[in-house]
């Protein structure tokens, strides 16, 4: 809480990104004010008026987006201001002058700097203006000329009331100022075949379009072959790895117990994840598939699964097979569920 | 005309070596003695037959007003008659003189960039029963007068406020010259017709227009003037500076086809 924040303040004061704090900025600097005091021997300035003035990053911030603002209505107004009919360069300079004052900072002699710059560069534009012999050239009266030239009915109103200028300009307007303007120019009249011809360019396009194609084409080939293949392999190998381990799961629950039926039920579903669930009754309907299991119904018409001993595969043919859906939802899922968990409780608690 | 070329030819070697490199590796200027020797193995009908060639190609390419390249003329037509392209480059010449009334102008020597001008002079009122105009010529005479008369350069800003007092924005899309900004800063100047350029030791970076190697071949100051002087309802000669720029540089425009 002392010399340190006080110079964050000064930093974040030359910041280019310090008007943004605005709203911060009075509040700080009531706070700091004690220890501008305390960390006087800091400063090169020993006064404390002159301080405060100069680390006030309000007055500095307004000083400096004034400078902006001149210079930036210096080169936004610049036709204007290079009218020799009108003073606006030295008022201009005038209220320069007058911010030039507050100026404290290297950067607000920079944009006092700059604005010279600019207004140097004006200087420079309307001397030559001055000393250009013969009649000056000025663009504005050249461009209401040109309208009138274009047969601009200044009556009428335009169609598109754009930029408040009045007028009605006709639809021929350029094409009868080209016809004119034409005897300027020394132009080759341009060839054209009698009976028309085919494209004027057709090589380039052709060669475009060959680029173009050849290009991703190419990428195409060396991506999509690998990510085939990448893809094929890994879901048959991850389905048969899966597959595989449900059967031997099944085999060891049927062989720890062979005489107590597995309900299929239980089996498949996993009490913590519904899409488990769904994944290991895709996996079983592969055994059943495949002769390695097979479902019954029991005693009381409850669905039971058991391994297929190796000798018994496809003892009954395919003929013998029957298929059935089964269908399982989040809602069915989460009773079951319940039911499972409670039901491993009283295992457990037996 | 011939004797220009045959006098060009052994200086553009000592410049080939430094550009060539870069631009067209496929050709560099035969020698005249290269050349003597090219042609005692082709019958003159053959040179006649790729002279044509050239001319038809030639004209097909000015269609867009682009600038042709020597590069791509050896490449796309000339071809294995490289070894006499100066010979070739003389019979065309002399058609396009002669036949067509137009000049084939090298307007950029070092990159060896040709490009056509009428070499006749157009009558008040002639193209009235001409084709039909072409409004971005209208376009063009507002910017290359305007950088004429503020004396050979000016800042796009003056351009383009110029032009929107002519109801052209080159924010908005017009309804005859479309993307303004794209044809003046692109097209004319692909064209050959203005220079774009950045003001060096600007930030934010601002840009200048002056008048492109085509305007300096095509477009006759002492017209421009004139018209001005129309407008205005003033002697041209009241522009003084102006004035006598033009009527200097317009008895070199006048013969450029000869001189340059």
């Amino acid at each position: 809480v002392s010399p340190d924040r006080a110079r964050r303040r000064r930093e974040t004061g030359g910041d280019e990104e310090a008007p943004r704090q605005n709203g911060s900025g009075s509040g700080r600097r009531r706070g700091d004010q004690p220890q501008t005091d305390g960390d006087g021997g800091d400063s090169a300035i020993g006064s404390n008026d002159l301080q405060d003035d100069d680390n006030d990053p309000g007055l500095r911030r307004e000083i400096r987006s004034k400078y902006r603002d001149l210079i930036n209505s210096v080169q936004q107004n610049r036709e204007d201001m290079l009218s020799p009919s009108n003073n606006k360069l030295t008022e201009v300079l005038e209220q320069a002058n007058k911010l030039f004052k507050d100026v404290r900072q290297a950067r607000e002699a920079a944009l006092d700097a700059q604005l010279l710059v600019v207004a140097t560069d004006l200087g420079k534009e309307k001397a030559s203006q001055l000393f250009s012999e013969g009649a000056a050239f000025d663009p504005t009266a050249f461009a209401e000329h040109l309208l009138s030239f274009m047969g601009l009915n200044r009556l009428e109103d335009g169609d598109d009331e754009q930029n408040g200028v009045d007028g009605y300009l006709p639809q021929d307007a350029w094409h009868r100022l080209a016809r004119r303007a034409d005897w300027c120019f020394r132009t080759a009249p341009s060839f054209h075949y009698m009976m028309g011809s085919f494209h004027a360019e057709p090589p380039p396009p052709k060669q475009r379009i060959e680029r173009q194609r050849k290009a991703p084409s190419k990428e195409a080939k060396r991506i999509m072959p690998t990510q085939l293949r990448k893809m094929e392999e890994s879901h048959q190998e991850a389905t048969e790895k899966e597959v595989e381990r449900i059967l031997g799961y099944l085999r060891g629950y049927y062989g720890d117990e062979p005489t107590s039926p597995i309900s299929y039920y239980e089996f498949v579903i996993d009490p913590n994840s519904f899409s488990r669930t769904v994944e290991n009754i895709f996996h079983t309907s592969f055994l059943i598939r495949d002769g390695l299991a097979r479902i019954y119904l029991d005693k009381a018409k409850l669905p039971c699964i058991e391994p297929v001993e190796e000798g018994e595969v496809e003892a009954g043919g395919p003929s013998s097979r029957k298929q059935c859906i089964i269908s399982i939802s989040p809602k069915m899922w989460r009773v079951s569920k319940f039911q499972l968990l409670t039901l491993q409780q009283h295992k457990t608690l037996l | 005309m011939a004797q220009r070329r045959r006098q060009s030819a052994p200086q553009n070697q000592s410049q080939a070596a430094a550009q060539e490199e870069d631009d067209d590796l496929t050709f560099t200027q035969p020698s005249t003695s290269q050349v003597q020797r090219g042609l005692e193995k082709v019958t003159n009908a053959q040179v006649d037959q790729k002279t044509a060639e050239v001319v038809q190609y030639v004209l097909v390419k000015d269609q867009k007003k682009i600038p042709i390249r020597r590069a791509d003329l050896v490449k796309h037509v000339v071809k294995e008659y490289r070894n006499i392209y100066p010979e070739i480059i003389k019979r065309a010449v002399r058609t396009f003189d002669q036949v067509f009334g137009l000049s084939l102008v090298e307007i950029d020597t070092k990159n060896h960039i040709y490009i056509l001008v009428n070499k006749l002079d157009k009558e008040e009122g002639a193209s009235q029963f001409n084709n039909p105009t072409n409004p971005k010529i209208g376009l063009l005479f507002v910017i290359l007068s305007v950088i004429f008369m503020k004396g050979g350069v000016v800042r796009e800003n003056l351009i383009w406020n110029t032009l929107k007092k002519l109801r052209v924005d080159p924010g908005e899309k017009h309804e005859e010259f479309g993307d303004v900004k794209k044809v003046v800063t692109d097209e004319f100047v692909r064209q050959r017709y203005l220079e774009y350029a950045r003001i060096p030791h600007t930030e934010p970076a601002e840009y200048e227009f002056r008048w492109g190697q085509r305007a300096d071949m095509e477009v006759s100051k002492a017209k421009i003037l004139e018209f001005m002087g129309q407008l205005h309802e003033q002697e041209p000669q009241s522009w003084s500076q102006q004035y006598r720029e033009a009527h200097s540089s317009s008895a070199q425009t006048g013969t450029s086809s000869s001189q340059r």
